[in-house]
């Protein structure tokens, strides 16, 4: 060593010296620095002094800095690799390391130790220490079983490193034929004892199986599945006589690959299938294997172009020679045995005939058929015959003469033998058995012991390796969680192509869930990463009925938790979800929230408006479902009907008497608060009318129909029915709400109730009583004035607002009956009078007017009565008049009809009335009288005729167009009329009368009276009885009656004019008028005639 | 040269550590017709190239944008690198072609492992133009810092590559191969 080198080193000493002092002061990153300065310094400059310093890095091993962890690592893996001699110091740290908390450093610890492993075992072999060479050894296998069990890790990223870690362990532990320089099995020197290479080599075979199974385990990730694929072609690769397990692991993973992959990863492990294939296929230590190699290749879908391309040329003439010798082995059976056994012959091995026995009684006493699919082996089996003959050929030529040891000791009953998924078992294992024949002859030479492997050697493993490697998740993944029902139930799934997978998982999942229930919780410890698909994987729906009780449950506890969530001031949220859960959930909620809001309504009643609000809004259209979700047979108004109703007849009838005092204000916010009030619930309205709440009913539609007008139509037709209701409360209060809303009503709502009051009137047209009226009545079906009345309240009642209805009242009078006319009369005179004294005074009301114009046939009292109502009080307008007129000359023949306008007609038409008009019926007669002396009007109107005509035309009537006793009457009449027919008046009368050239009937007889009532005509009787006598009063038998009573009358006054009377006329006067001439004419005819009694009494009328 | 580089670019903007590889056995460009494409071996500098195509036919370079890539590229890195050459550890590689994808497993295949570090090897298809390779530098780059958003990326990358997938809405293709 020069002496410049030496001063570099102590320089570099004194540096690396301060660094490490500095990585002990300082922290996190900064320490990570110096550390791989440090070791940077240590390696390569200062090797040497690796021992003394050593120590000082590795007690950074539990820095909390991951990275400085991994820098150890990274030392301690330079230290295997260089200078391994350092091993057995720092060989208990990676045990630490691999082991560490943090999946970053476990990850580089496993990575390190695949190295590291490869270089204990090389030192191993040079190492003179055998205390160290075990001590790491030891060591190292401690570590190796950790690693081995980490493929059960959590961690994917674990798991990979596992993988490749198992795959370095595997070739290290194997032997090699080949030249190549890579440490193998056979480098191990024999000269350690500790080591045990058979059992190494023992472990290699179990890792692999491990991997095998691994890598066609169901769960596995397309990460993981990757890996280990390339591991086992890397292993494949390097030790041939893995080669056919591993094509045959390929091949069964094209088939059936995991389920819970995407379809990019699908692509991906394809891809990575091929390529690996591909550069299998390039390998020459392939060779034999050829035409397996290929197959596969062709099964992935290459085409034979692609093929061509990548296989080298030499090889693709092997595999003709290979199809060649398949196709010629399916042609029949002895052919496929000769080419079985013949191979074995050439490569000049007996223990390959051992092996295939092996073979053969493991897969149960079968044979080998030469069938190429599974299906036709299946079939094959299935005649006995052929399972007689294989049997027999077997134990013919192939049984050997002692039992192995190894089959006593596996050899179990076959439980199922015979039955169908046996036999299919078996096909599958003659098929495999089949596909990888080739395998058996080509083996190489030094190897064909690991082949019975699987079957001899596992169990004495399994049992050596117990407490170590065996306990590995692989392993305790298929077996332990799975019965052996359930795995067959497996298999057979995986059978399956991928596409149909998913149906495939769904009816699987009900299997297990049939067989095994109490396993599934087990899935979840299956610890593999699965991804996409594994939710569905791993969890299974909860049943239906389960899933609604769970819900439920919720429900309830968010029902009672009122409090709570008032405190916690989500009380309004707490109503949101209620009604959501109501309105969009299963009718049991419905019915639990319905029952929730009904235990206490008073207090609910909130919740439940706040719910009829949110079914309202799905009544609507709003949804908070995307369409897609939404039920198409949802019907959301009758969800929104029922409910009110539901709350409407449940706080109604709900016999809690607490409620009752409530009931009225609940059913009125209910009503009132709705957003829309249903048909239905109006007709429970109506049915509460029937019931004992008949008012409350009654003025919750009347509130109705003035708080909701553009319903308002809807809700009246139930209130207004109630105007024929029997009871007379019941019946009043509806006709006045009937009558208000009519007021303040839409033209709709008028219209509705107009129609109603029509149906009503149009009823007493009818023979009998209809049902409307009679159905809650006794059974009688008879017209009583008072039903009559019932049926007229509404329409009367409507009349102040609406006066047409006169029209349509006259137009059903019409055709009533009398009974019903007379009940109409009756009814309708106070509306009728109450009209006209709403009208201007002397006009007619138009409804009126269209009445008198266009009179319905039948109606004519009718009218009549409408007239003398709108002429009571003030005089009959001309108009009236002339409309009055018309009809009396077209269409009513009755003289009464003129009665009320009898003022307004001309002189001439009441003249010529008269006659008829004191015909009628004596009151009629004195009011008719009345109303033409103006007796009713003391207003001073202008008469059309005046006391004076009126008289003179009764006396003129001609006897024969009235009789006699009806102008009595009248005349009576008349002088009755003591203020009217004045002593002026009535002289003017008897002069007139006496001026007519013919003398009327009853002139006689009105002097008379004239004179009973006003003596003082005394004179002017005389007159008259002097003007009769020029007239020969003598020859008229009734004048002269007259005449002779009013000269008895007049007594002594008469003497005149009985001295007048000629002498051819004494004869007729009677005696004792003769005697008083005789008298005068004696004595004094001046003297005053003897006082005597009226001789006859005073006509009628004349008091 | 386009899609990887533009990639490169907009990942070292970000910060990431990247590099940017050739996987065939020369340098392609396109050259006038679709038969004689400008060839050259790895190694040879973007500058080198660039006066080259100016040379031969500037506008028509010009026009169809190869010199303003070379130029950008020479910004980034010297020269063209060939992914098998590297000595280099990478966690991740990611590749815009299948046929590339192929050949850096094949090349991993073939190669002994020495170290056992895992590399995840992605691909992401994405078209050879300049208007994809923009997009498709963005799509990396969105992949690349969700991974390096995870703390654990071995565990994390099935779940990360299928979210990514579904939302770029283009087939992803993902190994894993040892160094």
């Amino acid at each position: 060593m020069s002496k410049a080198q030496q001063n570099a080193n102590i320089q570099a000493e004194k540096q690396l010296i301060q660094r490490i002092n500095e990585a002990g002061m300082s922290e996190g990153g900064k320490r990570a620095g110096l550390l791989r300065k440090i070791i940077e310094i240590l390696t390569h400059q200062l090797s040497p002094m690796i021992p003394m310093y050593m120590e000082n890095v590795l007690s950074f091993i539990n820095d909390k800095l991951p990275e400085t962890r991994k820098i150890i690592i990274a030392f301690i893996e330079e230290l295997s690799t260089n200078f391994p001699e350092n091993l057995p110091k720092v060989i208990s740290n990676l045990q630490l390391l691999v082991t560490d908390p943090v999946v970053a450093v476990q990850k580089r610890a496993i990575q390190a130790a695949s190295v590291i492993y490869k270089n204990v075992l090389t030192w191993l072999c040079s190492s003179t220490n055998e205390q160290e060479a075990k001590l790491v050894w030891e060591h190292m296998n401690k570590t190796k079983l950790l690693i081995l069990n980490m493929i059960d890790s959590e961690n994917e990223g674990i798991r990979t490193h596992a993988i490749k870690f198992l795959e370095e362990v595997v070739l290290l532990q194997t032997a090699t034929n080949s030249s190549s320089t890579d440490f193998s099995l056979n480098n191990i020197s024999k000269s350690l004892t500790f080591i045990n290479q058979d059992a190494l080599e023992e472990e290699a075979e179990h890792i692999f199986q491990l991997l095998l199974k691994f890598h066609n385990s169901q769960h596995i990730s397309s990460v993981n599945l990757m890996a280990c694929m390339t591991t086992l072609i890397a292993l494949a690769k390097c030790r041939p006589k893995y080669l056919p397990r591993v094509l045959q692991a390929l091949g069964d993973l094209h088939t059936t690959l995991p389920p819970t992959l995407s379809q990019s990863q699908v692509n991906s492990v394809r891809k990575h299938l091929r390529i690996q294939l591909i550069s299998l296929v390039k390998q020459t230590s392939v060779n034999d294997m050829i035409p397996q190699l290929l197959q596969l290749l062709t099964d992935i879908g290459m085409t034979q172009q692609e093929i061509n391309k990548v296989v080298p040329k030499e090889k693709r003439h092997k595999r003709v020679l290979a199809l060649a010798t398949a196709s010629e082995s399916k042609s029949d059976s002895p052919a496929k045995r000769l080419r079985l056994d013949s191979p074995p012959l050439s490569q000049g091995s007996d223990s390959n005939s051992n092996s295939r026995i092996d073979f053969d009684d493991d897969s149960s006493q079968s044979s080998k058929t030469s069938l190429v699919s599974e299906d036709t082996l299946f079939d094959g089996l299935n005649s006995i015959d052929n399972v007689i003959n294989l049997v027999l050929a077997t134990l013919v030529n192939n049984l050997p003469n002692e039992m192995p040891n190894t089959f006593l000791m596996n050899y179990k009953p076959i439980p199922n033998s015979g039955s169908k998924p046996q036999i299919r078992h078996l096909a599958k294992m003659i098929h495999a058995v089949i596909k990888g024949e080739p395998e058996l002859p080509v083996t190489p030479a030094p190897v064909p012991l690991p082949v019975p492997a699987p079957v001899t050697k596992i169990p004495l493993l399994s049992e050596d390796d117990e407490k170590i490697t065996l306990k590995n998740a692989v392993a305790k993944l298929q077996e332990t969680t799975k019965d052996r029902q359930v795995e067959n139930a497996v298999t057979k799934l995986m059978e399956e192509t991928r596409q149909e997978f998913i149906k495939e998982g769904e009816r699987k999942a009900k299997e297990k869930e049939k067989l095994v229930p109490p396993q599934t919780p087990t899935v979840p410890k299956l610890k593999q990463k699965v991804k996409l698909l594994k939710l569905q994987e791993i969890t299974r729906p909860i049943p239906k009925e389960i899933k609604e009780k769970i819900m439920l449950q919720a429900v309830a506890r968010i029902l009672h938790a009122d409090k709570e969530a008032a405190i916690g001031g989500a009380a309004q949220i707490r109503a949101k979800f209620i009604t959501i859960f109501a309105s969009s959930y299963t009718p049991d909620i419905r019915e639990l929230v319905l029952n929730y809001i009904l235990e206490d309504p008073l207090n609910r009643i909130d919740l439940g408006l706040a719910w009829l609000y949110e079914e309202y809004a799905y009544m609507q259209g709003f949804n908070r479902h995307p369409v897609t979700l939404q039920k198409i047979s949802d019907k959301h108004d009758e969800n929104y009907s029922q409910l009110l109703c539901a709350l409407v007849t449940q706080v109604c009838e709900r016999g809690d008497p607490l409620m009752e005092n409530s009931k009225e204000i609940l059913l009125r916010r209910i009503y009132c608060e709705a957003p829309v009030v249903t048909l239905e619930a109006v007709d429970y309205l109506k049915h509460l009318v029937v019931e004992e709440k008949s008012i409350l009913a009654l003025e919750l539609l009347e509130e109705l129909c003035v708080v909701r007008p553009p319903r308002a139509h809807k809700y009246a037709p139930a209130l207004v029915f109630h105007v024929l209701n029997e009871n007379q409360d019941v019946r009043d209060f509806a006709l006045k709400a009937t009558v208000k809303i009519f007021k303040s009503g839409s033209d709709a709502v008028k219209k509705v109730v107009e129609k109603h009051a029509l149906l009503y009137l149009g009823f007493i047209a009818l023979d009998n009583p209809p049902s409307e009226l009679i159905s809650s009545r006794l059974n009688i079906r008879v017209w009583t004035d008072d039903l009559y009345k019932v049926c007229l309240n509404l329409v009367m009642a409507l009349f102040m607002e609406n006066d047409e209805l006169i029209i349509d009242v006259a137009r059903v009078y019409g055709c009533a009956g009398a009974e019903a006319k007379r009940c109409v009369l009756r009814a309708i005179e106070s509306p009728l009078r109450a009209v006209a004294a709403s009208a201007p005074p002397g006009t007619i009301p138009s409804a009126f007017h269209i009445l008198l114009q266009d009179c319905p046939r039948g109606a004519e009292t009718l009218l009549t009565r409408l007239v003398h109502i709108l002429t009571d009080r003030a005089p009959p307008s001309p108009e009236l008049v002339s409309r009055v007129r018309e009809l009396y000359a077209t269409r009513v023949s009755d003289v009464r009809f003129l009665i009320p306008v009898l003022n307004g007609l001309s002189k001439r038409e009441i003249l010529a009335a008269l006659p008829k008009l004191i015909k009628l019926n004596p009151n009629v007669v004195k009011e008719v009288f009345n109303k033409l002396l103006g007796l009713q009007n003391p207003n001073n109107e202008i008469l059309p005729v005046s006391p004076e005509e009126l008289l003179v035309a009764l006396h003129l009537i001609d006897p024969n167009k009235a009789d006699l006793k009806f102008i009595i009457k009248a005349t009576g009449l008349c002088f009755a009329e003591k203020q009217v027919y004045t002593q002026d008046v009535v002289s003017a009368v008897l002069q007139r009368l006496a001026e007519e050239q013919d003398t009327p009937v009853l002139m006689m007889r009105s002097v008379l009276q004239a004179l009973t009532l006003y003596p003082n005509l005394g004179p002017l009787a005389l007159n008259i009885l002097q003007l009769l006598i020029d007239r020969e009063v003598w020859s008229n038998k009734v004048a002269w009656e007259g005449w002779v009573k009013c000269c008895e009358r007049l007594g002594s006054q008469a003497t005149k004019v009985l001295i007048a009377l000629p002498a051819r006329a004494l004869p007729s006067v009677p005696p004792n008028l003769a005697r008083l001439i005789e008298t005068t004419e004696g004595s004094n005819p001046f003297s005053p005639p003897p006082v005597s009694n009226p001789i006859e009494p005073l006509p009628p009328g004349m008091e | 040269m386009n899609r990887s580089m533009e990639a490169h670019a907009f990942l070292v903007k970000k910060g990431f550590k990247v590099k940017s590889f050739g996987t065939g056995e020369k340098v392609k460009l396109p050259g006038t017709s679709a038969d004689r494409p400008n060839c050259y071996e790895f190694g040879i500098a973007y500058d080198d190239i660039y006066n080259d195509l100016l040379e031969k036919d500037k506008s028509y370079y010009t026009q169809n944008g190869l010199l303003h890539m070379l130029d950008r590229n020479r910004r980034i890195k010297p020269c063209p690198e060939k992914f098998q050459a590297s000595n280099e550890i990478f966690d991740v590689v990611i590749t815009c072609e299948e046929r590339v994808y192929d050949q850096v497993i094949e090349w991993f295949v073939s190669r002994k492992t020495v170290c056992n570090q895992p590399v995840h090897i992605i691909n992401i298809d994405i078209q050879d133009n300049h208007e994809e390779a923009t997009i498709g530098a963005f799509l990396i780059s969105d992949m690349v810092t969700k991974m390096s958003q995870s703390d654990d990326l071995d565990n994390d990358i099935d779940e990360l590559l299928h979210e990514f997938e579904s939302k770029c809405h283009r087939p992803i293709l993902n190994s894993i191969m040892f160094y």
